[in-house]
Formats: C-alpha cells, structure tokens, sequence
C-alpha cells in the first residue's frame, strides 16, 4: 500500500488508507474508494447508497466547482498533480476549503514531493500521497523551516503583520 | 527606506538556512537535477555558459549604502569584481559557484537583502518609480505599495507554481518610469473622484515573443484593496492561465484570448466571491510601512549659489547637469543620475570599487538613500544642490559621470550571447560599436533623446520593444543578424517598436544607426525628438537610408 | 565529429569530456569520430549526475586542420565571453584559443546534436 501522510494536530504522521484510488477501466475492489470525477457522476449514488465511502479524484483540468454540489457527501477530495510546478490544484484546495468549507481530508497525490509540504499545507491540504519516499519527519521539518509567513493561509498560522501588532 | 523587523530578518535567515540544506542535498546526490532546479531558480541561480549566475534581488530599485557596500564585497569576493544591473533593477553576479551560493545568502540576509523569487514562474521583483520620494508629480510614495506586494508575494503558498513568471510594477505619478504598460500588472496610483487614492490596474502587458501593451481592467481601486485584487488576479491566471506551451503560458496571451472585458468580468467575479478582508492589509500595517518612507529633509533656499558658479565657469558639469541631474520636490536639492554607460565598456556593469564609491556618496550626501532604474543605471535621489560640484568630482573620477542620460549612448543592452544560455546573439559588442561611434559629448547633446534598446533573444530582457530604436538579435545560419525596429517606448505614451526591414549582419548595425539619426537630423522639426520625428514620418526614409545600398 | 561537453556542478564551469574524466579545456577535448562511442560517453556523462549538470554533445566542423565548436554559442563557451578577454578560459592564452577565437564554419547559434537520435 502506498504511503499516506496525514497531518494531524499539527503534526506530520504516518498513516493508514482505507482508500483505494481505482482508475476508469479498472474494476471496483471492496472498501472505500477514491474515483475520477466522471466515474463518480456515474457510479457515486450506487457506492454510496451500498455504505462506502467514496472519495473524488480531480485533474488540474478539472473545476473544483464542479463537486460543490456533492460535497457533503464526498469523504475524500484528492487533487492529482500531474508535474509537481503545475501549481492550480494550489487554488483548488484554497477555493475548497475557504469558499465551499469542505472540511473532510484533503489529499495532494500525483506528482508530490516534501518541497512542496509547506505550501501544501497552507493552502488546506491534509493528506499527501509523497511521489519521492519521503517520510512523515521529512514532511513534519520541511512545514517547520519558516518561522514566519506574510500572508494568510488555510493553516492557522498567523501572518506577519497580524504577529507585529502584538 | 523599508528596514526590516526581527521578523524579515528571520525570514531571510531561514530561507538561507534552507537553501544550504537544499545544496548540501544536491551536491550528495539526494536530489536530481530535475528536483533541484526549480529550488535553484526560487533563490536566483541560473546555470549559463560559463558559471552559475546569481540575481540578486533590489527590491523596487532601493538600496543603500550597507547594502550596496555588501554587493560590493560578494562581488569582489566571489565573483570577479564587478556586477551587472539589469532592466528588472536587480543585480546580476556572472561567475558564481553554486558550493558558495550558501555563504552568500548568507552575506545578503546580514543587509537585509536576499535573492528569492528573481527566478522561476512566481511573483518576481516588485519594481517602483526610481523617482519616488523625490518627485513633486507624484500622488504617494509608490514604494510603500511596492513593500506591501513584495511582503504579500514572498513564497505566497497558492502562487508559488504559476503558468510562468509574473512581473508587477508601481507608479504613482503622470510620467511612467517604470513601463507599466508592458508588465504583467501594471499599477499606478490615481485620485477618484472623492479625492481618495486608488490604482489603475493594468493586465497583461508583456515583452517577449508576442508583445503586448497591457488593458486598463479596472479604472480604479480603492488602495485598501489592493492585496486582495490582486490575489484575484493571480488565482485567475493560475487557473486559466496556458500551461500547455512556455510561448503562451503569460497572463498577456489569457489576458488577450479572453479580451481584456471578459479577463475583466472574471477577476471581479473571483474577487467578489472572496472574503478580502483577511487579504488586504490593515491600516496599522500600512502605516508602519510609509513610516519608512519619510526621509528628513533640510530647509535649504531653492537656489544654490555654489551651483550656478560651478555651472558658469565649468562647461563639462554645466552639461553634466542638463542631462544627469533632474528637479526635486524639495527645494535646494536634485536628483543625480549616475550612469553606467561609459562608451565602450559594457552597458548596466559596475565594478566593485565603483560600488563603494556610489555607496559612499550616497551615504554622505543622499541622505543614505541609492536607486536603481530599468535603464540600467543608478541614482542618488536626494542629493542638495550645493553638492552637486563635489559629487560630480567623485563621479568623474570613477568613470560614472558621462553626461549621456536618455541620450544616444545611454544604451540598454542585456548580456546576451557573451553570457546567456538562452541568447542567439551577442547584444554588447553592438552596444559598444554604436557608443563608439557617438562618443562625442557635444553631437549626442545634439541628437538630443534617442533610447536604444538591444536584446540578444527574442525573450527580450534589453526591452527592444519599447526602444526609440531597438534592436534583436537572431541566429542566420551560425551568424548574427539583427533586426531592428523603430518608435517604441516603454513611458506613459507606451509603444511597441515597428520593424524597420530584413535584418542586419553585426557589422552593419552600428552604421545603420548612424544613417538612421542622419535622416532625424535631417527630418526634425524644431523640438521634435528622434521617437516624435519617426511618428510624423512612419518607417520610409529611415528604411530608405539604411537599405539605399540594396537598391 | 562529435565533443561532449556538460557544466560542473559545484561551480559551474564549462568542462568537456576526455576518456572518462573532465577537463576545462577545449583543446583537450575527446573528440568522438564514430558516434557509437560518442552516445556511450554521453550515456556515461549523464550517470555522473553530481560531478556534471546535463551533459550534451556537440557537433564539431574542421577549420583549417583544427577542429572546433560548429556552433557560435559553443565557441563563447570554450572561449568566454567576447566583451572581457581577460575572464574566462581565453585568459590562459595560447595557440588553441587563438585558433579558436579565429575559427570560421561555424553554422547555428545552438550547439546541441540533433536531439533525435540518429541511427
């Protein structure tokens, strides 16, 4: 199984996934899955109404609106890079999380590597499928190397100018 | 000038820490080349022809006289002694390894200066008005707008893999002098009709291989939404913006695919889904910012008998002042050009020694404050007529007085083949050819303004676009040929450049620019500059002159 | 005739392949005739990932007996840039880098071997 690192009260942490990413062509194994968007639209009410839990995987050429409807009934968003610079799973996540308050695991999977945990992190990602080996404590240092940030994130890190008025 | 708060400082501190940890990790093969490259770029490290070259950041052209000391020393230090100002206003070192590129982060965090973001497809250096501060034409101080984007911009988590790289500029008076209308953003500080400030927002102006002068997108702004506006901007582009060719990923081609009215009804509809409240900045933040941009000036008289003598009696200063030095909004002061534009030698480079020899003067008599503009050269804002003898003296004495601002040898010129990876041809031997050629005080005082531009790519770091005459290198065959263009400019009466004919070989550029001011000369009308003539005549007898032979 | 040419990582510098190790100067330079043995330097080059930044080979033309850069760019490299003769390998002087400097044939700006690989 693939590693998955989840951030959890603060903290960078190796965890188990009870998901299975399942491609278009492939067959459904038993359990909670992670489907494409198109796969979802079709077979989503089917899975869910059997007791699954069911996760929607994006492209970056796909909308993150295109799921508002269905939100409340996705357990996992996972965004898929498919080249680590293509940054617009980057607005994706913040859009998901601050416009439509989606506040179920968020996964960076695709193209992933531990430069990017604390960018990720900041725009409200939660989960991350690493693409380079990394670890939970490669992740957990690369969020710690910034004492500070300028501006304001979906972390709960205070930016610099709300630190200098106090 | 901005200084930094214990909070920049750990910033800086820590990016160097992490960019040595990084290097330490490529240099043990614990990270390809591949991996390495895009963290390479975010600190300024190109890898060129011969060595690695570093870009260091000058944020809006401001300097002053520890930091340019500093340069100064990392310059002589580690590179071969001398550094090249670029038309970004930052500093670029050509001969750097990349095992001390660690140290001297290092080196720069110390001065409050770094080279994060001059590289890669991020929000680049936040370039200003050189004049600001200084000029009476303007609204506000636009540095202060300038800090605040830079601060916003500094590794912003959700724009940090952009289509490609994003420019910003700032101006806050009539006369542009940072060329917003070929910037990705272009903002310039207007009143509304309240009589409150607010910014004209440009989109999707750009050089390169499609130029494009940027639409107005939105008339004005309110300043206390600035940071959000923006951030609607950038979450448009890096979403729609291209990702699927490097040719057409800037916000200029969206922008222009779109139609700047649809480009404009999207990022007012990003913008008013957003809650901007936690963007924008408050106003205790902005305070604290323009409380950094108010420099104590004396209560001097308007004129200066110190100067005029020296004007009457010294004909060299006397032109020195007609073209270098330019009115304050203080009275009893002036601002001084220092230019970098010796004929012969290499347009924007500047050697260590000289450096210090700037940051001196700036310190004693510029009340510590030195600028850079996107002409390549350097200033000293504030400097009180009564001391523009001596500081002249000083000037003249490290080659950096040649009194030829904006005139025919004030030439901008990126490094171009001697240098660059990406060149196709050499941009600086033509830039010494032509200086050469007019290396004569009296006949480009004569000529009067005359902006040359010469960039060795297509990609157009020289800004042959906006050139009175530019200038572009292209590869024929293993030889270089130039095409040259006419009536460009990057001012508030912004231009693209209109090609004059087939391109030149090397040999013939510099003579084809003498046949060009021949036919101005011969053409001009009382007070009409070299660009005014071409747009009353249109390309013909420029193209006649320089291609008379072929007929 | 072919050359094999990379930067250094740790400071950049032009360098060129010669039986298996680096050397600064062109003139020293393998030069490869037969392009079998060309493609398995260049495969050897780019396995020596932290000596060498992306390895490349070039195409080389002979002017008057003496082999050199068929590329202009490729030339800047091996001499150093033409507005400071006194920085970079040109400074050392000497016969190779006189001949170099006078060099004619040269044909295109970019020095890369055709990418797609020829049989």
């Amino acid at each position: 199984m693939p590693t998955l690192i989840k951030s959890q009260g603060g903290r960078m942490v190796l965890a188990n996934d009870p998901f299975t990413h399942v491609d278009d062509e492939e067959a459904l194994p038993p359990g909670d899955v992670i489907l494409s968007l198109a796969r979802f639209q079709a077979e989503g009410d089917r899975l869910l109404s059997d007791g699954r839990s069911v996760g929607v995987r994006l492209t970056t050429e796909e909308e993150v609106e295109a799921l508002a409807y269905d939100l409340p009934r996705i357990a996992v968003v996972a965004l898929k890079f498919p080249k680590f610079l293509d940054g617009r799973h980057y607005s994706n996540a913040r859009i998901l999380r601050e416009r439509f308050k989606f506040t179920r695991e968020l996964r960076a999977c695709g193209d992933v590597l531990r430069e990017q945990a604390g960018f990720m992190l900041r725009c409200g990602f939660d989960a991350f499928e690493p693409a380079d080996g990394s670890t939970p404590e490669q992740w957990e240092r690369a969020t710690r190397r910034y004492r500070h940030v300028y501006q304001r994130g979906v972390d709960e890190r205070v930016p610099a100018f709300v630190e200098r008025r106090s | 000038m901005y200084r930094y708060d214990a909070i920049d400082k750990e910033f800086v501190a820590d990016r160097a820490a992490e960019f040595r940890e990084q290097v330490n990790r490529r240099l043990a093969g614990e990270l390809t080349e591949d991996q390495f490259k895009r963290i390479r770029l975010m600190n300024g490290l190109y890898l060129q022809l011969h060595a690695y070259m570093l870009r260091i950041a000058i944020p809006y052209g401001s300097l002053n006289a520890k930091k340019l000391r500093k340069l100064a020393y990392i310059a002589k230090t580690y590179d071969k002694g001398y550094g090249h100002f670029t038309t970004r206003t930052n500093l670029q070192l050509h001969w750097i390894k990349l095992k001390d590129a660690p140290d001297i982060l290092e080196h720069l965090a110390e001065v409050e200066m770094h080279a994060m973001q001059t590289s890669g497809n991020v929000i680049r250096n936040i370039t200003a008005d050189p004049y600001a501060g200084a000029t009476a034409d303007e609204l506000d101080d636009p540095r202060v707008w300038a800090e605040a984007i830079r601060q916003w911009s500094t590794l912003h988590p959700e724009f940090t893999f952009l289509p490609r790289k994003f420019k910003i500029a700032v101006t806050a008076a009539a006369k542009d002098r940072a060329a917003l209308r070929v910037y990705d953003i272009g903002l310039a500080l207007r009143r509304g009709r309240g009589g409150e400030l607010g910014f004209e927002v440009m989109v999707g102006g750009g050089l390169g291989r499609t130029p494009y002068l940027g639409p107005t997108i939105r008339e004005f702004l309110p300043t206390r939404h600035l940071l959000s506006y923006l951030q609607a901007i950038l979450r448009v582009y890096n979403r729609y913006g291209r990702r699927d060719n490097i040719w057409k990923a800037r916000i200029k081609v969206l922008v222009a695919s779109l139609g700047a009215e649809e480009f404009a009804r999207q990022v007012e509809a990003e913008w008013e889904k957003s809650e901007n409240e936690p963007v924008d900045l408050p106003d205790t933040e902005l305070a604290r910012i323009r409380g950094w941009f108010t420099p104590k000036f004396a209560t001097l008289p308007p004129a200066s008998e110190i100067f005029e003598q020296a004007k009457a009696s010294d004909p060299a200063f006397a032109r020195w002042t007609r073209h270098n030095v330019h009115p304050h909004k203080q009275p009893g002061y002036a601002i001084v050009d220092v230019s970098l534009k010796t004929p012969g030698l290499t347009p924007g480079d500047i050697t260590s020694e000289q450096m210090d020899v700037v940051a001196d003067l700036g310190e004693r008599y510029s009340i510590d404050d030195i600028r850079v503009n996107y002409q390549q050269n350097l200033l000293l804002p504030h400097v009180r007529l009564d001391d523009l003898p001596t500081v002249h003296a000083a000037l003249e004495a490290a080659g950096l007085a040649t009194p030829n601002m904006d005139l025919v040898t004030d030439i901008v010129a990126c490094p171009g083949l001697d240098y660059c990876s990406l060149a196709n041809a050499r941009a600086i031997p033509i830039a010494q050819d032509i200086a050469r050629r007019f290396d004569d005080a009296e006949r480009a005082e004569l000529i009067g303004e005359l902006k040359i531009r010469i960039s060795g790519c297509i990609n157009a770091c020289g800004h042959h676009h906006v050139g009175h005459i530019g200038i572009l290198g292209v590869d024929k065959k293993g030889e270089e040929f130039y095409q040259v263009t006419l009536g460009g400019s990057g001012a508030e009466d912004a231009a693209l450049g209109t090609m004059l004919g087939p391109a030149l070989p090397a040999d013939k550029v510099a003579e084809a620019v003498e046949q060009m001011v021949e036919v101005y000369l011969r053409e001009r009308t009382t007070g009409e500059r070299f660009l005014d003539t071409f747009r009353r005549t249109g390309v013909a007898p420029f193209k006649e002159a320089v291609y008379a032979d072929a007929h | 005739m072919k050359a094999l040419t990379g930067n250094r990582l740790a400071d950049g510098e032009a360098v060129f392949w010669k039986d298996g190790r680096w050397v600064e100067r062109f003139a020293e330079a393998q030069i490869f005739d037969d392009d079998q043995a060309a493609l398995e330097a260049e495969g050897m080059a780019k396995a020596q990932g932290t000596v060498v930044v992306d390895p490349y080979l070039i195409d080389l033309v002979d002017s008057e007996g003496l082999w050199a850069p068929l590329s202009f760019r490729e030339r800047v490299r091996c001499l150093g840039p033409t507005n400071h003769p006194q920085h970079g390998k040109q400074a050392a002087g000497g016969e190779d880098v006189e001949a170099l400097r006078h060099a004619h044939g040269a044909a295109r700006s970019t020095g890369r071997v055709n990418l797609i690989k020829r049989k």
